[in-house]
């Protein structure tokens, strides 16, 4: 993981994860910057992978902490 | 104007009897008055020709004693008593045996509903042309006050309606309770003083003016103009809530919030702590649905683009790339393999066509070629080579070499 996909937010990676699509799917282009975009596109659906799964946990968490009885319910 | 002031000291002092007549002569000046005001006290002792009322202002803690004969006092109709509201005529006295001062009266006068209800009319015009009733100096009573101020009767039906109804909704609601006399010529000069207590405590977020029905003349201090005045003046804002329904004191005009009787006042005070927890849990659970919403879509976005040949077989990529030049490396073969096969007949052709050149067969006759051993060069004049000379002579099956003799020549 480079720095860049922590930091990177969702919607930037998801944004260009679409424009990577489209631009292979349209062809037209070198095998080597195809092959250069499919790698940044698995790179780009990883981050995009990442921030769901981490949405996920905490939105799960937080389900959680509530069905637990803290006291005063 | 300054009278000059008296001269005496404590050598020439004046006695009592002087002080006195002068005081008296001073009070006399104000000469008969029409006075109005609600009667506190009266005390009428049997056989005694005279009967002493107190009379109070019922705007401020403020009374004056008024003396009057049993039958101006009998000669009222329906018969005063404590809290009815008068116009009096009367004199002020200087009582000099006691050293008191009285009214004196000589007409006694109720101030009927009629009248009472006019003048409230008038004061309620006067107070909304200055503004005191404007929707926009209303104040919004906070969602859930700190502390709630209650300025109420003493253990009255209206203090227990208002914290009953306000505890059911919201059971952690505080109250700082002032309890006043609510009816009387003691309710308003209370009443300031509560008001201003709690308007005062930085605690109290909203305050609570309660009071049961009456009749008309036991609400009259809640259309009193000071307190009027008073509510409007608070920074906390004053919700009221006086007698019934259909009961509009003025100051209900006056009050940033006017609720119909105590009871609403209790419910109005404080939110509904079960209903607030249903709201809270439905926006809760929109919440969730919003949210969970979102992250599925998002999740199916991702899947969808990832399932795409692109991302998801990047072989594909390359098998066409593959197929290509597959394809390319086939056709430069055919046209490697169509060149060759041209090549090869050339050369047979040519082959051919040299072999039918050749001198071999004419050898085979048995001609010879001479050639000079130095270079090579094929003789055809016996003048090209010098006596000596080594030839090669090359036959059908073979050469030979020879030496040049003499010249025959």
């Amino acid at each position: 993981m480079t720095d860049e996909d922590t930091t990177v937010s969702y919607e930037q990676a998801r944004a260009e994860l679409a424009t990577v699509v489209e631009k292979l799917e349209a062809g037209g282009i070198s095998l080597e910057e195809s092959l250069a975009l499919w790698e940044r596109g698995e790179r780009l659906a990883d981050v995009c992978q990442r921030w769901l799964d981490g949405a996920k946990e905490r939105l799960d968490a937080a389900r959680a902490a509530r069905e637990e009885p803290s006291g005063n319910g | 104007m300054a009278e000059p002031t008296p001269r005496t000291s404590p050598d020439e002092p004046w006695p009592v009897r002087v002080v006195s007549q002068k005081i008296s002569a001073w009070i006399a000046r104000l000469g008969w008055v029409w006075v109005d005001g609600q009667v506190a006290q009266v005390s009428r002792r049997p056989g005694a020709g005279l009967v002493f009322l107190t009379l109070r202002d019922p705007s401020a803690e403020m009374s004056l004693s008024v003396t009057c004969f049993r039958d101006t006092f009998e000669s009222c109709d329906p018969p005063l008593r404590e809290g009815s509201r008068v116009v009096v005529h009367a004199k002020p006295e200087f009582y000099a045996g006691r050293g008191t001062l009285s009214l004196r009266a000589d007409e006694v006068r109720h101030v009927g509903l009629g009248e009472l209800l006019a003048r409230l009319e008038r004061l309620k015009k006067a107070l909304a042309a200055e503004g005191l009733f404007a929707a926009e100096r209303k104040r919004r009573p906070p969602f859930l006050p700190r502390t709630v101020g209650l300025v109420t009767g003493r253990a009255s039906a209206a203090e227990r309606d208002v914290r009953e109804n306000a505890t059911a909704r919201w059971p952690a609601v505080r109250f700082a309770v002032r309890t006043v006399a609510v009816q009387g010529a003691n309710a308003v000069p209370q009443i300031l003083d509560a008001l201003e207590e709690l308007d005062r405590d930085p605690e109290v977020d909203v305050i609570v003016l309660a009071r049961g029905g009456g009749s008309v003349e036991d609400l009259l201090p809640f259309s009193d103009e000071a307190l009027c005045r008073a509510v409007f003046a608070c920074r906390t804002p004053v919700l009221s809530a006086i007698g019934h329904e259909t009961d509009t004191p003025l100051v209900d005009f006056v009050a940033d919030v006017r609720c119909s009787t105590p009871t609403d006042a209790g419910k109005r005070v404080v939110p509904d702590l079960a209903e607030e927890r249903r709201v809270v849990e439905q926006h809760r659970y929109r919440l969730d649905r919003a949210v969970g919403h979102l992250l599925d879509g998002e999740r199916r976005w991702l899947a969808n683009v990832r399932s795409r040949p692109v991302l998801a077989r990047p072989e594909a990529l390359l098998s066409g790339r593959a197929d290509e030049v597959a394809g390319l490396r086939d056709r430069a073969r055919r046209y490697l393999g169509h060149r060759l096969d041209a090549a090869g007949t050339d050369l047979e052709h040519r082959l051919a066509r040299l072999r039918s050149l050749s001198p071999l067969a004419t050898m085979q006759r048995g001609y010879a070629v001479v050639q000079r051993a130095a270079d090579g060069t094929v003789l055809r004049d016996p003048a090209d080579v010098a006596p000596g000379a080594a030839l090669r002579v090359r036959l059908a099956a073979g050469e030979l070499t020879a030496t040049v003799d003499e010249p025959d020549l």
